[in-house]
């Protein structure tokens, strides 16, 4: 028996498997709770490492669900898109999670910590599914567990603007599923299958007979998938869901959870579809509009934010914005620079989500205004806090840079300087409103005499600096990552 | 609610209706329905009695403690037949070809895992319906208390 080779079907069935027994060790062995959850997350991550190396050496393979070669059994495809993603999602969730060891008990009540831990392993394994699933179908349920499991993280805190965020997330988030649902039962009427490679060999032959079928599953799936992944004028629900939840939910749901949904997007544009329906109706030019104007207003409505975590809420807007804009451009540097954000912005913004946990844990403070100084009494959370926000602006050695460089390069290659221009005022706009708190954080004195700051447990600071130091390392040195983005872009693009 | 009818009623009818979900969850392999509808008509049937008689009752037939663990039971059922099936040597939730035996198709033993898995899936819908009825009920007993 080979072990690794049934690693595709581990990675989601192990985190879901530990995800039923929590609520039994939360009842009977309280403390065993978070060496569970690590250990499963642990386990997840080094099956996405062995799978990166794996597609890296041999190329992509699949995995058959209960031996049912597709098109009757439900495949598992893993490509350098879904390892990558994998990856990301893996190694940033359990960083996030390992902090959050610490920093839930005081956000949450002790009954609830136990089922915290079963929705976090719930949204591992539908993240994981999501991203290396081939058959949209299964793709369709894993949205679901996802959606349900990321309303329960924010919602369980039970506090009056937690319910109502998560309400309103759990109202926006079941529409889209509804779209996507929908777009499913459209494709499947003119295709007669779910599996995604069966599926792109017969489209070319629907298309000719049934376009406007098709048109319509394309604004249904771009729909549904957009509102998840809060594409500019569908991210209402955003601000307020990732604002108001413990800052751990804040940090998996801003750096992991809309990212998952683009990668879904990215795989249905670009592997799903036929190059010609996207002659039909315009719909990268559309999203490369849509984009735009995320990265342009998410960055003004967070200039004007006093709460930090909604600050950072509104700059995931304009920051999903970049990885669609690299998603329309349809060049491969362009690309490449959108799927290496996936990963960039998932690590410098868990950072900073932590980072004001951290804050929050240590002093109360939420606002702007009383983080004055705060670099003098809580220095390592604070220069996390300084690299996530140059990171964010996009200052050289920082990875937020690269994948910006890779996304203006793109911008040039298919002739459109005016995108080249956006990302740059948008850089300018991050730096108004996350340098002002730098500099406040380290030379300017605070108002009143605060008392002194809780002291932060290890189990906090050592994944801050864990993070920080990614960031660095993959603005130093991006061909760590880069190969394996490279391949998957080329894989998309066809080239 | 003391009534005396609906006591009588649901004493009555308790007893088939959970032999008619149980029939359900056991011909899942072979007949309409399966784990699922048959776990919903026997959590309907614990969400009766409850009701019917009341809260106490109920839980001493089935507590909230027995119910939320018994939810866990029947998904790690579910997802150990799918790991049983790697360890015969096959893919995750392979069934005729990881050496289950199939038996002859429309007999009750027949399908191999399937009928474990539908099993499964009933223990879990059943009590998650009745965990949540708790739920609900403890939430408004609580608010009560305010």
């Amino acid at each position: 028996m080979n072990f690794s080779q049934h690693l595709p079907a581990l990675i989601v069935v192990v985190p879901l498997l530990f995800a039923f027994v929590m609520p039994l060790l939360a009842r009977w062995r309280k403390q065993w709770c978070v060496p569970v959850t690590l250990g499963a997350i642990i386990f997840s991550f080094a099956a996405a490492l062995q799978m990166a190396f794996q597609v890296m050496s041999t190329g992509p393979f699949s995995y058959y669900m209960g031996d049912w070669p597709p098109p009757w059994g439900i495949e598992l495809g893993i490509d350098y898109l879904a390892a990558f993603a994998a990856l990301t999602i893996n190694g940033v969730g359990l960083l996030i999670i390992w902090f959050g060891s610490k920093d839930l008990l005081h956000e949450l009540k002790p009954e609830v910590l136990g089922w915290y831990y079963t929705l976090y392993l719930l949204l591992m394994a539908s993240m994981v599914g999501i991203v290396i699933t081939n058959d949209i179908f299964n793709m369709f349920v894993f949205l679901e567990i996802c959606a349900i499991a990321s309303c329960g993280i924010i919602s369980i805190k039970e506090s009056r603007d937690c319910i109502e965020a998560a309400f309103k997330y759990l109202v926006l988030s079941v529409l889209g599923s509804g779209a996507f649902l929908l777009a499913v039962a459209l494709l499947y009427m003119v295709t007669g299958h779910l599996n995604f490679t069966f599926m792109a060999e017969a489209l070319p032959e629907a298309m000719v007979l049934y376009p406007n079928n098709l048109l319509v599953a394309m604004g249904l799936l771009v729909v549904g998938l957009g509102v998840k992944a809060a594409l500019f004028p569908l991210h209402v629900w955003l601000p307020d869901a990732h604002s108001s939840a413990p800052s751990p939910s804040s940090a998996v749901l801003s750096a992991l959870v809309i990212k998952v949904y683009a990668v879904a997007m990215i795989r249905l544009l670009y592997l799903v579809f036929p190059r010609e329906l996207l002659g039909i109706a315009p719909v990268m030019e559309m999203i490369l509009w849509m984009s735009t104007l995320a990265i342009i207003i998410g960055s003004m409505f967070a200039i004007v934010q006093d709460d930090i975590k909604k600050m950072l809420a509104y700059s995931s807007i304009a920051q999903i914005g970049y990885v669609f804009l690299g998603v329309g451009l349809m060049s491969e540097s362009a690309l490449v620079g959108g799927i290496l954000h996936i990963f960039n912005h998932a690590t410098m913004k868990s950072m900073l989500f932590l980072a004001a946990g951290a804050f929050i844990y240590g002093t109360g403070a939420r606002k702007l205004s009383e983080l004055k100084g705060i670099g003098h009494t809580m220095p390592i959370p604070t220069i996390a806090f300084c690299i996530g926000a140059f990171s964010m602006v996009g200052i050289p050695i920082t990875s937020g840079f690269i994948s910006k460089w890779y996304l203006a390069l793109g911008a040039l290659d298919v002739g459109r300087p005016f995108f080249t221009a956006v990302i740059l005022i948008s850089s300018l706009l991050n730096g108004i409103y996350y340098l002002p708190i730098v500099v406040n954080a380290f030379f300017s004195k605070p108002e009143e005499a605060v008392p002194a700051p809780k002291q932060l447990p290890r189990e906090m600071l050592v994944p801050l600096a864990l993070l920080s130091f990614g960031v660095i390392l993959f603005g130093v040195y991006p061909s760590l990552i880069l190969g394996i983005v490279y391949r998957a872009a080329q894989l998309l693009l066809g080239l | 609610m003391e009534d005396i009818i609906v006591r009588y009623v649901s004493r009555f009818i308790l007893p088939f209706v959970q032999l008619y979900g149980l029939y359900i969850v056991l011909h899942g392999h072979l007949s309409p329905g399966g784990g699922f509808s048959g776990g919903a008509i026997i959590g309907a049937s614990m969400i009766l009695y409850a009701l019917s008689f009341n809260l106490a009752e109920g839980s001493k037939k089935l507590s909230h403690d027995v119910s939320s663990i018994l939810e866990s039971t029947g998904a790690l059922i579910f997802a150990g037949m799918g790991l049983i099936s790697i360890l015969l040597g096959a893919n995750f939730l392979a069934n005729g070809a990881a050496g289950f035996p199939l038996g002859t198709p429309g007999n009750l033993f027949s399908g191999g895992s399937i009928a474990i898995i539908t099993f499964g899936v009933g223990i879990k819908v059943a009590s998650t319906m009745a965990t949540l009825f708790y739920s609900l009920i403890e939430e408004e007993h609580s608010h009560e208390h305010h």
